[in-house]
């Protein structure tokens, strides 16, 4: 039983700094807001869609059914179910395989996958020992014992924990991880400065040319992707003090992805599905495959999608010649530039159990319509923006085209999908 | 004096306010005969969003037909300070409110809102008069409510004409909303009504309440955004405030689809008595 699945649309809200324009906006709000635009668009209004799967990495606890919630919020039946994952950066991606899955298996003819983040409205929690306190105080059966338990708070016990972007078997953050694999592979400050500006220039392009008209509905007054600088330039970002690998490091502010907020969705169905819907199919989901690496071990946290490249490559019989589009996350530039020098390296595939160097990526297939370097990085959401943008430029290419998508995570792990045009 | 009052900015709540505060003069009630027009103001989406959260709406660049009646209550305030009314909205009880929301409105769309009073008539326990209000984009009118306000002990010519009730049977409610004992805080704080009913207890005993009573547009701002996602784009939304809800309560909520809607009432906690009876129609 196996069903061809094609992604048929896809929505998101403009992406932003964090502590910018949806500073007042929840998670809820934002992928009800990203639903929303697609129903919308797709005539799905009322419609009992097979399955929405979303996620957030910045998860409130009370947002624990953040996704169903949004759908009850969202123009779409109630009757439509809806359930949360969530896999770090890579969350957009891993729900639209968990789709794209259960469509290819016949569990369902119709299926939307998403992710949303904000940065702004992270959850904030009292410190470990003070909810141990407090959960004791809330168990004691009576007053003395409740007074007894809450007479340990201490001063120390009542400052807010703040969600840390650390790895928590390293204590190092995504920026100091990278910038540790940015030295080891030696990327120059200026070939990431000139990945970061022709990121920014790709993505004014395609915004420019009106490709983004029907992937994007506006949200709070923004129309476009407020990070966006369209006139950015490499003696703009040359200026910039290095912030992550100390005095001597080459990672700024400028090549680094901000923190954002923001949420996206994709839309997936069986062809047949599509047809009914009067919808037309942009591209076909091929295959997915999830790698990680070792990194308490030294590995190299953000490389983990090279090993989950190889072997979908050689699961499908095909090399980078085969790709007509790359599509790489941009966490930092320096991570694809390092992803790149990665596929050429033989003994680092080797080391990695692939049979031998991926191979050399032409760079003017590598994110032609820009990426999160640009657009911005509301993490779950990442994902979700990329398989519809990519799609589109596969069916702009005309069927058969392919196209790769590479998404870095946290714990050392990275996913990665192929698609092709239909 | 027919005509209109042309504000270029909101009026103050607070004197407006006082002057409201002001027993009304006994004997034949008067009523002001012009309109109150306001300038369309820049909003702070702040207050939007702060708005939404505090009665469960989703944030979303449109809104809903409520929160335009919260901009124009500060005109319902204003026309009833005026010297010339001798009904004064301190005392007055809401007892029903309909409003139609024509089409989508964008948060960021400038409306010029009007306000007027009317249709002052007898009832059996004093006056009711409506404060029509209206929302435009322009000249296009987007939005329009009326809000019936009973005056207790005021006075109008003729027969009381009996209010026709909405109906209502006792049923299970299908959901149960615990309403903090601040919520009235957290409403003033974005409708920006100052009335202290809302928020004293002993404001609201002088009234003759035991407890602060939510405000009734947080109630009927709440329903609404319980079938939020079932909204037609254009829609009229009517409410019969039966009774009030002394704060904290848990209250029971029930909605039921129609025809062209719905059906959706607020309950006691059980669901035998209504606080307040909403529909929802799609407007054309």
């Amino acid at each position: 039983m196996h069903h061809n699945v094609v992604v048929v649309g896809g929505n998101r809200i403009p992406f932003a700094k964090a502590g910018g324009p949806y500073t007042q906006a929840s998670a809820h709000d934002m992928l009800t807001a990203a639903l929303d635009g697609l129903i919308a668009r797709t005539g799905l209004s009322g419609t009992r869609v097979g399955e929405v799967a979303a996620g957030a990495v910045l998860k409130h606890p009370n947002d624990f059914n953040l996704t169903r919630e949004a759908v009850l919020s969202s123009a779409l039946a109630p009757e439509t179910p809806a359930c949360d994952l969530q896999q770090a950066c890579a969350t957009g991606l891993e729900t639209t395989m968990y789709i794209a899955n259960k469509i290819a298996l016949g569990q369902l003819d119709s299926g939307i996958a998403g992710g949303v983040d904000s940065a702004s409205d992270a959850p904030i929690t009292v410190s470990d020992p003070l909810r141990r306190i407090l959960l004791r105080a809330n168990a004691a059966r009576d007053l003395k014992g409740r007074v007894a338990a809450l007479s340990r708070i201490r001063p120390a016990h009542l400052a807010p924990d703040a969600p840390r972007v650390v790895e928590p078997r390293t204590g190092l953050s995504m920026g100091e991880h990278q910038a540790r694999t940015t030295a080891r592979w030696e990327i120059a400050r200026e070939d990431q400065d000139r990945l970061a500006v022709a990121s920014h220039h790709a993505l004014a392009a395609a915004w420019e040319r009106g490709f983004f008209d029907d992937l994007v509905t506006p949200y709070r007054g923004v129309t476009r992707d407020a990070i966006l600088r369209p006139d950015t330039s490499l003696e703009r970002l040359a200026t910039l003090k290095p912030v992550f690998g100390g005095p001597e490091g080459t990672m700024t502010a400028g090549n680094s992805t901000a923190l954002s907020d923001g949420a996206a969705a994709v839309l997936l169905g069986t062809e047949e599905w599509a047809r009914e819907h009067h919808l037309t199919p942009w591209a076909r989901v091929v295959d997915a495959q999830v790698a990680a690496v070792d990194h308490p071990g030294g590995a190299d946290l953000l490389l983990a999608p090279v090993g989950a490249t190889g072997r979908l490559l050689a699961r499908q019989g095909l090399t980078l010649d085969d790709i007509d589009l790359l599509e790489i996350h941009e966490a930092f530039a320096a991570t694809v530039l390092a992803t790149l020098k990665a596929w050429e390296d033989e003994d680092y595939c080797r080391g990695l159990g692939l049979d031998g160097a991926i191979g050399r990526a032409d760079r003017s297939r590598i994110n032609v319509a820009g990426s999160s370097l640009a657009a911005g990085h509301p993490f779950a959401a990442t994902g979700a923006r990329i398989v519809p943008t990519l799609a589109k430029l596969l069916h702009e290419r005309g069927p058969g085209t392919r196209g790769l998508i590479s998404v870095c995570a946290a714990g050392g792990q990275g996913v990665v999908a192929l698609l092709e045009a239909v | 004096m027919s005509g209109v009052e042309r504000l270029a900015t909101a009026p103050g709540m607070g004197k407006a306010f006082a002057r409201a505060l002001l027993p009304g003069t006994r004997g034949e009630g008067r009523i002001p005969d012009h309109t109150v027009e306001l300038a369309p103001q820049r909003l702070d989406p702040a207050r939007l969003a702060d708005y939404s959260r505090v009665c469960h709406f989703t944030l979303r660049d449109r809104v809903p037909a409520t929160w335009i009646h919260v901009l124009t209550f500060p005109l319902h305030v204003h026309l009833l300070g005026d010297p010339r009314s001798s009904i004064r909205l301190v005392g007055a009880v809401h007892v029903s409110n309909t409003m139609t929301l024509h089409r989508p409105v964008d948060a960021a769309e400038p409306l010029t809102l009007a306000v007027r009073v009317e249709n002052l008539r007898p009832h059996a326990k004093g006056a009711l008069i409506d404060l029509v209000g209206e929302a435009r984009v322009g000249d296009e009118r987007v939005w329009d409510g009326v809000s019936t306000y009973l005056s207790p002990g005021a006075h109008a010519p003729g027969e009381p004409v009996p209010v026709p009730r909405a109906s209502f049977a006792p049923a299970d409610p299908h959901a149960l909303w615990r309403l903090p004992q601040d919520l009235g805080r957290q409403y003033r704080r974005v409708s920006q009504d100052p009335n202290l009913i809302h928020t004293s207890r002993l404001a609201a005993k002088a009234f003759g309440f035991a407890r602060p009573i939510i405000h009734g547009m947080w109630t009927h701002a709440r329903a609404l955004a319980a079938l939020e996602g079932r909204l037609p784009p254009a829609y009229t939304a009517t409410a019969s405030f039966v009774k009030p809800i002394l704060l904290p309560a848990t209250v029971g909520f029930r909605a039921t689809p129609t025809a062209d809607g719905h059906e959706a009432a607020v309950t006691s906690s059980d669901g035998a008595k209504p606080f307040l009876l909403m529909g929802v129609q799609r407007a054309s």
